[in-house]
């Protein structure tokens, strides 16, 4: 066990380039243990790029990178488990043979594997589902098998890796279910995602990463604070006009029964204002959603386009 | 290690599950006796349908005979009486036919070709009146017996037409010349030469008899010691291509990679085929030493042969399925691996192309060479220590050292090429890549 402060992974100065295309720049990241950190980004930005140096598979080119307190730990060290991104299983072989089989990888005997297996299969509703060949189950359950074949050797820390692609809104919620359950008994989890609301949901912690540089880190709200753009939502009987003249108003979308502005000065002086003006029915002070942060970075051009 | 273990146990255990490897054992004696168990077990089907001919017979004295060795051929060879003296048909009945011309005998052929078309009848054969005279008949064109069928492959009818036409034949000629055919027998029997090994004193100063040259053990045991650590190689390590090919098609390498390292994946693999490999030849060879107490020739095989096919073919599966690993990691589809594998099997053919010249002089400077060749080593060195008097000490402890260095390069180098490509997709590969992966660090 490592020890209580030390963090699950700590990346210092990390440069990994593939031929002349720079995947990952000096990025310096760290991943306090027991919490659940989300790794953001477009296509192609480097996560994956950043989760196979974390394991090991690949190796950096310059900086350092530490896991579970230990330099130059490998994907193949029994206390990680790892979903990847593209994930197969052998078609052929049955459910609990292939589990089995993975606990062995992991260093587990093949009746501890079995009994753990057996566990996560009663938990995902798959009981049934256990002598059955693999080619015989819908995607969905494949994919909760592979979830189990991750976590079947009870990893300290948990690299998943788009976890939620491709499953239906009842999977994805025993998976997330099972994750935030790894997490309080003490596994750090760390994944990727493009679905942001669930990162907003689930994540202490949020890292995006584009084009190879580490762009956000940090809390939720931390980052809603840092890129929050100073917005209200309101609504008025006197609706867009009753806008017009007002002070501090710094742009002006109308959306019809409700208007957002962005203000300079205080929200509460402005209100005051509006309400000489007209009868206030909706004032709303608004953060910008992970999904908008995330557009607004990996979108610049497009962003530029709409401002003009 | 443990992991190595547990990959090799699971790759062994769905390998020897697979059916294919249950035909795998039922079809490698098929094809190392050439097809012989085939002969065995359908040999006797033969077509037993009777065969009808017409014969034209311008000699004038030869149908008769025809008809009764027919006679004695329906009793002795057309009948097999078994232990309980019950009758059996083996052989298909010849009908003859004598067929008596008409003045024009131009028209002969066109009627009789007829009828066989019509399916009437199965040949016919034009015996000409010349048959008796030795001189007309020296002429490789000549027609003295014409046998016509639309079916020529079935050799039985005519084999036997010129068989019992050339002893009645021969018979005539020397009543014709006053001769006594069995003194001419006699006086015209052929020369033998025996094939012997040396002659050696025994252990009480006496001189032994040099043993007569057993086929067996001059070609037989070499080319089934080469045939069987070549189909071993066949059965299982190009399998490994299409394995690993597929699972990095399906993203299984990716998911494993995670668990286990790279080179403990691929020695779990190539483990895993050399303990199938194991499990078939052992099965092989527990039946040929069987075979050989049975028979009371046990010494044939000397039981350094035995161990010396193991370490060969051993060393032999590890190089060939580190090749046959590396170009399915290497690939990312299956016609990349297509092109690759091409050359690989070259190699593999290469005991194929030899084996000729080598039984003939197994101690020339081109035998020596070839099996001192690390990649044809296990096959070729294999065959020849199975060939009396087998090559030097020297020459089997060199191929045994180059071919060990060899399989350590082929796995170190395959360990390689197998830890960047299989994770790399996309990249369309060539030899130029890949030794640039084995340079790598």
């Amino acid at each position: 066990m490592i020890a209580e402060n030390t963090p699950a992974v700590r990346l210092n100065d990390v440069t990994k380039t593939y031929g002349s295309h720079l995947a990952v720049n000096q990025l310096s990241l760290t991943v306090p243990k027991g919490s659940i950190y989300g790794f953001i980004g477009p296509n192609g930005s480097g996560k994956t790029t950043t989760i196979r140096m974390i394991l090991h598979i690949l190796l950096a080119d310059s900086g350092s990178i530490e896991v579970l307190g230990r330099e130059g730990t490998r994907a193949a060290n029994d206390r990680i488990g790892y979903l990847p991104e593209e994930r197969g299983l052998y078609k052929k072989m049955k459910v609990m043979s292939l589990l089995e089989y993975y606990g062995s990888l992991k260093g587990m005997k093949r009746s501890e594997a079995r009994l753990e297996a057996q566990k996560w299969l009663d938990q995902l509703g798959l009981s049934d589902w256990s002598n059955k060949k693999i080619e015989a189950l819908s995607k969905g359950m494949a994919q909760k098998i592979q979830f189990i074949s991750t976590v079947i050797a009870q990893p300290e820390l948990v690299i998943l890796d788009e976890p939620f692609s491709g499953l239906d809104p009842v999977n994805l919620e025993s998976i997330r279910t099972s994750i935030i359950q790894l997490r309080n008994q003490g596994a750090t989890v760390i994944f990727s995602t493009h679905d942001m609301s669930m990162a907003e949901k689930m994540c202490d912690s949020i890292f995006m990463i584009y084009k190879g540089e580490k762009v956000l880190d940090g809390t939720l709200n931390d980052i809603q604070t840092e890129h929050g753009r100073n917005g209200i939502r309101l609504q008025t009987e006197g609706g867009a006009a009753a806008l017009e003249g007002l002070p501090g108003i710094e742009s002006l979308t109308d959306l019809g029964r409700f208007q957002e502005v962005s203000l300079s000065g205080d929200h509460n002086a402005f209100l005051a204002e509006l309400l000489k003006k007209t009868r206030v029915l909706h004032f709303e002070e608004t953060r910008p959603s992970l999904h908008d942060i995330f557009v607004r970075i990996a979108n610049p051009q497009d962003e530029d386009t709409e401002d003009e | 290690m443990n992991k190595i273990l547990s990959v090799a146990k699971a790759e062994y255990l769905i390998a020897v599950r697979s059916k294919a490897f249950i035909i795998g054992i039922i079809l490698m004696p098929v094809l190392m006796g050439g097809g012989l168990l085939v002969q065995i077990f359908f040999g006797n089907q033969v077509d037993k349908a009777d065969r009808k001919v017409a014969i034209v017979d311008r000699s004038g004295f030869l149908y008769p005979i025809l008809e009764d060795v027919n006679a004695t051929r329906e009793t002795e060879v057309v009948f097999e009486e078994d232990e309980n003296g019950v009758k059996r048909q083996v052989r298909p009945h010849f009908r003859l036919e004598l067929f008596e011309e008409s003045e024009d005998t131009s028209k002969t052929g066109i009627t009789l070709s007829k009828r066989v078309r019509k399916g009437d009848l199965f040949a016919f054969l034009i015996i000409d009146e010349a048959i008796l005279d030795p001189d007309q008949i020296s002429d490789e064109s000549d027609h003295t017996l014409a046998y016509h069928t639309k079916t020529p492959t079935f050799r039985e009818l005519p084999n036997w037409l010129r068989n019992t036409i050339h002893q009645a034949v021969l018979t005539r000629r020397f009543e014709n010349a006053n001769l006594d055919r069995d003194l001419v027998r006699n006086l015209s029997k052929r020369v033998n030469l025996t094939s012997l090994g040396l002659v050696r004193v025994s252990e009480d100063g006496k001189v032994e008899k040099a043993k007569r040259d057993n086929e067996l053990v001059t070609f037989g045991i070499p080319f089934a010691c080469m045939m069987l650590i070549f189909l071993l190689i066949m059965m299982t390590t190009p399998s490994l291509l299409n394995q690993i090919l597929e699972e990095k098609m399906q993203k299984i390498s990716e998911v494993l990679v995670s668990s286990v390292t790279p080179f403990q994946l691929l020695m779990g693999k190539l483990i895993g085929i050399v303990l199938t490999a194991l499990t078939l030849s052992v099965l092989y060879l527990s039946g040929v030493y069987a075979a050989t107490l049975q028979f009371g020739v046990s010494d044939l095989i000397k039981p350094s042969t035995y161990a010396l096919f193991f370490l060969f073919l051993i060393m032999a599966l590890f190089i060939y399925g580190s090749i046959f690993s590396a170009i399915g990691a290497a690939c990312s589809e299956i016609k990349d691996s297509q092109s690759l594998m091409t050359p690989a099997m070259f190699v593999v053919m290469i005991p194929f192309f030899c084996f000729g010249p080598i039984i003939q002089s197994p101690t020339s400077l081109f035998s020596t060479l070839v099996s001192l060749f690390p990649p044809a080593t296990p096959t070729i060195m294999m065959m020849r220590v199975a060939m009396p008097p087998g090559p030097p000490l020297w020459e089997i402890l060199l191929s045994i050292v180059l071919t060990a260095a060899f399989t350590i390069f082929s796995v170190a180098a395959a360990g390689k090429i197998f830890r960047i490509g299989i994770l790399s997709q996309g990249q369309a590969p060539s030899f130029g890549k890949m030794i640039k992966w084995v340079m790598s660090k």
